[in-house]
């Protein structure tokens, strides 16, 4: 079954082109870009229950980029009344002289830019989604959430709360310009499960893990559904509540495909968005082609990587989505880029120009970020360790393209000693080091790659996101604190 | 608001609908974005965010219960789409089982005619502020990102409660660069994201020429040496982090979910030494960006002491669970107050302390009370010399370190928060690199 696309834009689509027309009378260059995601988003305790229509990635509304005189601009609204194509290009018009009266005022110089390229392309795709988020039995939902809250608090010892929340959103998005016409509607899914406890200190400790992926509600369910997410719960609160301390120093350490994921993320996804590359605030600039990790660090980014939450056809510019390699068995081979910043780099855009919603700035942003499989089994991995650590839950993490440091606050760490588990339990675990090293100490990874999309990525401490990222276990060197 | 009367209109005709709060939130706002000093992109933007909720009541086994469903109006949609959005709202209403609670009834104040200024006015203020920044030929901004807003909030609930209030919120990131070409070339970027009102010229033009020293001595700084085990003093706006535990500790959903074991009356730590904490909620913090007087349920904001000398006064947040811990009257509290402690900043900066002023992202987990954050700049002050240092973490417990927290007698605003300008914790691990 279809995620079919939004009748609401279809309904627009011949007044939207009509407001592109006539404001190409006086700019060189119009885009405009209209979103009706509908969603969901369900949480579930034991101390309170929501029910809403609102999510991350909910919206309506329809941004106009246009560009004159080596600038771009933009005008965006959720009221414009697109029926009267005349008012809605002199409301366009009136927001953006108001804004030039401000900035011939104050004498600002413009960063020139030229003019984007308008080939013609048309897309049309409508993904698989069963049981799309706004059609969504809630009734059953919530019956199925509280259950699981239920049986987390009677298995979860000491356990305080038990949180449980579905969210999902049908994204339709279309992008038009004076020679394209590209429409995209999908959904996506997430599913997440907290859990909380004190331990004999008074620490509050929280346990969190998720499922997620391109789709509708039924990805909610088989083996490593909704239900699963509760499995580990037990066991890992516990080990949180009577963890200690890590000895702070530098160790050996074996990472989760989760851990391994914001890696990815944090050291090299932001590391070569390469809006940050015209800017120069991006160390990668002055490392294409050479040694950045070891022979086994191979990461792909883009949005044919894997039908995740951020599965898109086109970004928010209108380019089709990709999969590049940045880093091919530990050279650095390129980065991603918005329209924008491709045209000043004198490169071709890779199709990861996004926007929190329609009313935010295209920045670039990644899509799925992730290192290829190896050829070492787990086991063998932690076999190898004679002292050191197996990581574990995402905490969060902070990137830093300009110096190439990295910080990532880790739930857990599981001590190896020898090549085995020795049952001892750290937490938290905060991971710094400087990118080069935690890669090119790369040594082993495994065969299998796993991707989590729950959560959100900001620009800096801004601009949310949905992003994924994964790869396989992989053996490095950090420092732990 | 035309929205709102029309919802209001539709939902006198949805059945078992016990209450409703209709909420539209309009920003006007203006961006602007610079790569260096030249205009990378403007922005103009106008949202609305029309917000309903339903509440539908209910009684079981001699309980009652009142069940909510909340949903975003598109200020766009159709009659038919509002009609269908409310009918599955109370629907979903009756799926929820929260224990019973009322909304507010309480008459709020005229909020609507306070003055301030335009949206084009605290922009150009911001932009020519920018401009004037003393720049060298070894520390500059690299970029920065502005975004002015004129808020305004309509509110309305079926108790009869409504206002408007308008505000100004801005932001401006700032990226600045510091660079060196002896002994070796080498540039280093330091981050800033100031949040207000309004343009507080001689705040920012402070605070990104300190960050330009910071910048400077960043380029010349030694990797922490490890083994550290002394007092960390925090003077710059990450402090803020160390107060929000606290204010975090007393709202109510947190000691409803027993999460915060605050309780009324009593002590938050048993002090061995420092300053007694005093948080103190506000009605009003001129130069917020979120300065309002009416909280999202419609409850008008009061001053009072949410700890007072390390006691618990008094607990803050959204009704319902104001309401489940007993509070009679209750708002949520958008800016705080740490009055200043016994000590000067400078007696506080005595003996043998590392000062961290840059972080990569420092962190003070609202509910374990872990502190995280790595050290990208600080001052080692150890037997009368000044080491400035890179490198490694800090880490420990809010919650151990309450009870030595020192605190110094003058203060600083950060947006929302008006703090001690140095804060002086002990017994934090500090992960060196060397």
């Amino acid at each position: 079954m279809k995620a079919v696309f939004s009748t609401y834009l279809t309904g627009l689509s011949t007044t939207c082109k009509q407001i592109i027309e006539a404001l190409s009378q006086e700019y060189e260059y119009v885009s405009l870009l209209a979103t009706d995601s509908q969603g969901l988003s369900i949480r579930i305790s034991q101390h309170s229950k929501n029910v809403s229509n609102k999510n991350l990635t909910t919206e309506r509304g329809i941004v106009v980029r246009v560009y004159r005189n080596g600038r771009y601009s933009e005008a965006a609204f959720d009221d414009l009344d697109v029926r009267n194509p005349e008012a809605a290009v002199a409301r366009i018009r009136e927001s953006l002289a108001m804004q030039d009266a401000l900035l011939s005022a104050v004498g600002s110089q413009t960063y020139e830019t030229g003019v984007l390229e308008d080939e013609p392309r048309t897309i049309f795709v409508e993904k698989e989604a069963r049981i799309l988020p706004e059609k969504a039995d809630v009734q059953a939902l919530v019956e199925r959430l509280s259950a699981l809250s239920d049986r987390g608090m009677r298995e979860i010892e000491g356990a305080l709360d038990v949180f449980l929340s579905v969210s999902g959103t049908h994204i339709s998005k279309m992008f038009l310009t004076k020679h394209q016409d590209l429409r995209q509607s999908y959904a996506y899914v997430e599913a997440t499960a907290m859990a909380y406890a004190p331990n004999a200190q008074g620490e509050t400790k929280v346990w969190y893990d998720g499922i997620s992926g391109c789709g509708g509600l039924e990805l909610l369910d088989g083996p490593e559904g909704l239900d699963a997410l509760m499995d580990k719960g037990p066991r890992i609160v516990k080990e949180l509540c009577t963890a200690g301390k890590v000895v702070p120093g530098e160790y050996e350490i074996i990472t989760t495909p989760d851990i391994s994921g914001l890696i990815a993320h944090e050291a090299f996804g932001h590391g070569v968005e390469m809006d940050m590359f015209v800017k120069h605030r991006a160390l990668g600039a002055e490392y294409i082609d050479q040694r950045v990790g070891s022979d086994l660090v191979t990461m792909h980014e883009g949005a044919l990587c894997d039908e995740s939450v951020t599965a898109y056809a086109f970004d928010d510019e209108g380019t089709p989505a990709g999969d590049v390699i940045e880093i091919d068995h530990g050279i650095l081979r390129t980065g991603v880029c918005d329209a924008l910043s491709a045209l000043r780099l004198g490169i071709r855009p890779t199709g990861n120009g996004k926007r929190e919603k329609y009313s935010h700035k295209v920045y670039t942003r990644m899509t799925n970020t992730v290192f290829e499989a190896g050829t070492d089994t787990k086991e063998a991995m932690i076999a190898s360790v004679r002292k050191g650590y197996l990581l574990d839950g995402m905490e969060s993490g902070m990137e830093d393209p300009k110096h190439w440091g990295i910080q990532c606050i880790v739930s857990r760490g599981y001590e190896i000693i020898d090549g085995e588990l020795t049952g001892k339990v750290v937490s938290p675990v905060i991971m710094t080091g400087y990118v080069p090293d935690l890669l090119g100490g790369i040594s082993m990874a495994s065969t299998t790659c796993k991707l989590a999309g729950t959560g959100a990525c900001g620009k800096g401490y801004k601009e949310w996101v949905k992003v994924a990222d994964g790869g396989p276990y992989l053996k490095t060197k950090a420092r732990l604190g | 608001m035309e929205i709102l009367e029309k919802i209001e209109s539709y939902i006198g005709e949805v059945e078992h609908v016990a209450a409703w709060e209709l909420t539209c939130l309009t920003e006007k706002r203006w961006e602007f974005y610079f790569i260096r000093h030249q205009l990378d992109q403007n922005r103009a933007v106008e949202e609305h965010t029309v917000t309903v909720k339903l509440y539908r009541a209910f009684e079981e086994d001699g309980q009652k219960f009142l069940g909510a469903a909340t949903a975003e109006i598109p200020v766009t949609a159709a009659e038919e789409e509002i009609r269908h959005t409310l009918t599955d709202l109370i629907y979903e209403a009756g799926l929820i089982r929260n224990p019973a609670y009322t909304l507010t009834s309480e008459p709020v104040a005229d909020v609507s005619h306070r003055e301030t200024p335009s949206v084009s006015q605290i922009a150009e203020d911001f932009l020519r502020t920018m401009q004037e920044i003393p720049e060298t030929q070894t520390e500059d901004i690299n970029s920065y990102e502005l975004f002015v807003s004129e808020m305004t909030r309509s509110f309305c609930n079926s108790n009869g409660v409504a206002y408007t209030e308008t505000w100004p919120s801005s932001m401006l990131e700032v990226v600045i660069n510091a660079r060196t070409s002896q002994p070796k070339k080498m540039e280093i970027e330091l981050y800033r994201m100031y949040r207000s009102g309004t343009c507080d010229r001689k705040q920012i033009a402070g605070d990104i020429s300190r960050v330009m020293r910071f910048g400077r001595d960043r380029l010349v700084a030694q990797p922490t040496p490890a083994g550290l085990s002394l007092p960390v003093i925090f003077s710059t706006d990450d402090a803020k982090e160390l107060y929000a535990f606290f204010a975090g500790r007393m709202l109510a959903d947190m000691k409803y979910q027993k999460i915060s074991g605050y309780e009324i009356g009593e002590k938050i730590t048993e002090r061995k030494s420092g300053d007694p904490l005093t948080l103190e909620a506000l009605a009003a913090l001129p130069n917020s960006s979120d300065d309002c007087r009416v909280d999202l349920e419609g409850s008008l904001i009061w001053d009072r002491p949410l700890i007072e000398a390390d006691v618990a006064r008094n607990f803050y947040g959204k009704r319902q669970f104001s309401q489940y811990i007993g509070l009679e009257k209750s708002s949520y509290v958008f800016n705080f107050r740490v009055p200043g402690g016994s000590e000067s900043a400078e007696a506080l900066r005595s003996g043998d302390y590392l000062e961290l002023v840059e972080f990569s992202d420092f962190q003070v987990d609202d509910m374990s009370g872990d502190i995280a954050g790595e050290i990208r700049l600080g001052y080692l002050h150890r037997d009368g010399d000044i080491q400035i240092v890179t490198g490694g973490s800090v880490s420990g417990s809010m919650l151990e370190a309450v009870s030595t927290m020192a605190f110094s007698r003058e203060t600083v605003q950060y947006n929302r928060w008006v703090i001690p300008a140095v804060t002086k914790l002990t017994g934090l691990r500090i992960t060196g690199v060397v």
